[in-house]
């Protein structure tokens, strides 16, 4: 019993860990919590959905084709809704506001458009289970959590080991100390959605896959906002610890206390990880930026 | 400056092109007289959408034929309909706007907690409520056991649809040890679960394990761990369909084979869509069927002006309240609230589209309906057993 839980708490965990480290990303970079990030995945998963159904490709070509839609809806969002506001030095909050609006509007837009009923994907991983000793876990989960650890490791290769990497991780710590150092931040900036979109259409693949997709899924990234935070907003390996961290003790106070008190639990543990340590587990600097 | 205008123009050009997707809608006729106006609280957008428009077309529908033949007093009849989206606070902003727009009386909405809800506004201002398939009976009889005197409902209560699949689960499927799963912040699913529970117990079954869940959440592999390592023959889960498919799915991926029991919230093909195979041979008890013989000819007009067949329960319950309203307005000849609430609260023998329908003075619920049982059997509900 102690075993499936944990199985099954990586296999929640995963997910949010994938999602957590969009957050992340976008945060490291420009400082505000883009909550718009769930709305991405809401509409990568129903890209995902009409690539398999309406245009019927086969699933590694309709999962690129959601991961590249993904980056262009998130490079777009990033045009649309911050740009202008990032070139007249507007307050995070702004940001903040706005990527609210656009959460709203495209969650809209999909009621108005598509429309509200459930797009079940068609049955890929039918039912199948791995054996893990006693516990047994979805050939999905598996390969989620396969293909989710394999995109984190990637992308944390990228940008710890190339040019363009660093040039990120120099506009995350200062972004006009990069840009004098000849960094092009608009450049970075776009590059950063367009990474945090990839895995976006990665996550919303998954998560139609294994739930539905349907207009307010963005929903379930509240989970992941939490352990990015957990993990220290901003940080990559920091969201994906949250992530499973969330997840396991999801699973385990479902198990061992009460399902009904589960999200009083994880929540007070939020509270309680953000009163002695306020930038999470591995945040990198408490130090207002000037 | 030109850009900024571009794009402005375009924004409003969405705006308008998206509202007029949406939008509330009117029907009936024009003319000098002025028209009776019925408010319907329905959601239209949200996870209860599919049901709402079943409701809006079988009314629309219905209010063609009436206006058609006359109207009712001579006078047409005109629906102001808004969009609540199955949500509490939603329901009261729907309710206020009636109110202003000064409906003589409103159908809807179709879920307990939000007809709950919508009654704070309603209630002051003597506006009759008659609720589809709130089923909790709190709808029109409070916690204090007081009467609300403007609502009413066309349905079965929740106890009678615990009793029935109680009974159901201990009798045709030999329950003996029972677990429940139910969303916590649903006062349908919390009720429906309770007088499961009473009746199953007082029936020798033993309730092993409680289980619950937030609406909105879509994992429950750990709750369903918990239910397979209790060792149950039955899982019962008043739910919403979205969450009983998604639960029969994990359920039978972590290799819990046992029955699974639910309440007319299931009762939409998107439960066998996100299901899947795993819905198989699943149990739920309706309000009403298809397969219904009194329902045929409906049912066949539905489907010859809509394209499709009706998504039950609800729309039946509609068009039964829609005639109850008519019923008191002929009756007392006007709108007067006190005098129409009374009318409809003593009603004997109406006939409504679900047959016969009287209305209990005390409790304000009809009396006179039954309840199917309705399993799916290759890929489709089929209709089980009929309870009366």
């Amino acid at each position: 019993m102690f075993m499936q839980t944990l199985v099954t708490g990586v296999a929640v965990g995963g997910v949010y860990a994938l999602m957590a480290v969009g957050y992340s990303l976008i945060f490291s970079i420009l400082n505000f919590s883009n909550f718009a990030y769930g709305s991405i995945i809401m509409l990568a998963s129903y890209v995902g959905y009409f690539s398999l159904t309406s245009y019927g490709m086969p699933f590694p070509l309709a999962v690129v084709v959601t991961m590249l839609g993904a980056a262009a809806l998130s490079l777009l969002n990033e045009r649309i809704s911050y740009s202008s506001l990032r070139k007249r030095n507007a307050p995070s909050l702004y940001f903040m506001i706005s990527a609210m609006g656009t959460s709203i509007f495209l969650e809209n837009m999909v009621y108005a458009t598509i429309g509200a009923s459930f797009k079940a994907y068609p049955p890929l991983f039918t039912q199948a289970t791995v054996k893990l000793g006693s516990s047994t876990i979805g050939k999905l989960d598996l390969f989620a959590i396969i293909f989710s650890f394999t995109a984190i490791f990637i992308l944390n290769y990228y940008i710890n080991h190339t040019r363009t990497g660093i040039a990120i991780r120099a506009a995350s710590y200062d972004s006009t100390i990069a840009q004098i150092n000849g960094v092009n931040l608009t450049y970075v900036i776009g590059l950063v959605f367009i990474l945090a979109g990839l895995l976006a259409g990665l996550s919303g693949v998954f998560l139609g896959l294994k739930y539905m997709a349907y207009p307010t899924m963005g929903w379930i990234t509240n989970k992941a906002y939490v352990s990015a935070v957990i993990g220290g907003l901003g940080s990559l390996p920091g969201a994906v610890v949250g992530g499973l961290i969330l997840g396991v003790l999801e699973s385990l106070v479902s198990v061992y206390i009460s399902s009904t008190i589960r999200d009083v639990f994880s929540f007070s543990f939020l509270i309680c990880i953000l009163l002695f340590m306020p930038s999470g587990l591995f945040g990198k600097y408490l130090e207002e930026k000037v | 400056m030109l850009k900024k205008l571009v794009t402005l123009i375009l924004v409003c050009l969405l705006a308008v092109s998206l509202a007029s997707c949406g939008g509330s809608s009117t029907s009936g006729g024009s003319g000098s007289v002025q028209p009776i106006l019925i408010g319907h609280e329905v959601a239209l957008t949200g996870g209860s959408a599919l049901w709402g428009e079943a409701e809006k077309n079988a009314l629309d529908m219905e209010i063609e034929k009436i206006n058609a033949n006359g109207g009712v007093l001579g006078r047409p009849i005109e629906i102001k309909r808004y969009d609540n989206k199955a949500d509490q606070t939603e329901a009261v902003n729907v309710a206020n706007r009636l109110v202003a727009d000064k409906v003589v009386a409103i159908i809807g909405p179709a879920q307990s907690g939000v007809a709950i809800a919508a009654t704070s506004v309603t209630e002051p201002a003597k506006l009759i409520l008659i609720g589809t398939t709130t089923t909790n009976e709190k709808v029109t009889v409070d916690d204090d056991g007081k009467l609300h005197p403007y609502n009413f409902r066309t349905t079965i209560i929740d106890p009678y649809q615990g009793l029935v699949a109680a009974n159901f689960a201990l009798n045709d499927l030999q329950s003996k040890r029972a677990a429940t799963f139910i969303d916590i912040g649903s006062d349908y699913s919390q009720g429906l679960a309770q007088h499961f529970i009473d009746v199953y117990t007082a029936g020798g079954g033993t309730i092993v394990t409680q289980e619950a869940f937030r609406s909105e959440e879509l994992d429950y592999r750990a709750q369903l761990g918990k239910i397979k390592d209790a060792g149950v023959d039955l899982v019962f889960m008043p739910t919403m369909q979205k969450e009983a498919g998604l639960a029969m799915k994990q359920a039978r991926e972590l290799g819990l084979d046992c029955h699974f029991l639910g309440g007319d919230a299931w009762a939409s093909i998107e439960l066998i869509e996100l299901g899947g195979a795993a819905t198989e041979g699943c149990f739920y008890v309706n309000l009403a069927s298809l397969e219904d013989p009194v329902l045929k000819d409906w049912v066949e007009e539905y489907k010859t002006k809509w394209g499709k067949e009706p998504v039950m329960p609800n729309p039946v319950f509609a068009v039964d309240a829609l005639y109850a309203i008519i019923a008191a307005i002929e009756g007392t000849g006007g709108t007067d609230p006190d005098k129409m609430a009374e009318y409809i609260a003593n009603l004997k023998d109406l006939k409504v589209l679900t047959g016969h329908m009287s209305m209990e003075p005390d409790t304000h619920n009809p009396t006179g309906k039954s309840a199917v049982i309705e399993t799916v059997k290759d890929g489709a509900f089929t209709f089980y057993k009929g309870i009366s």
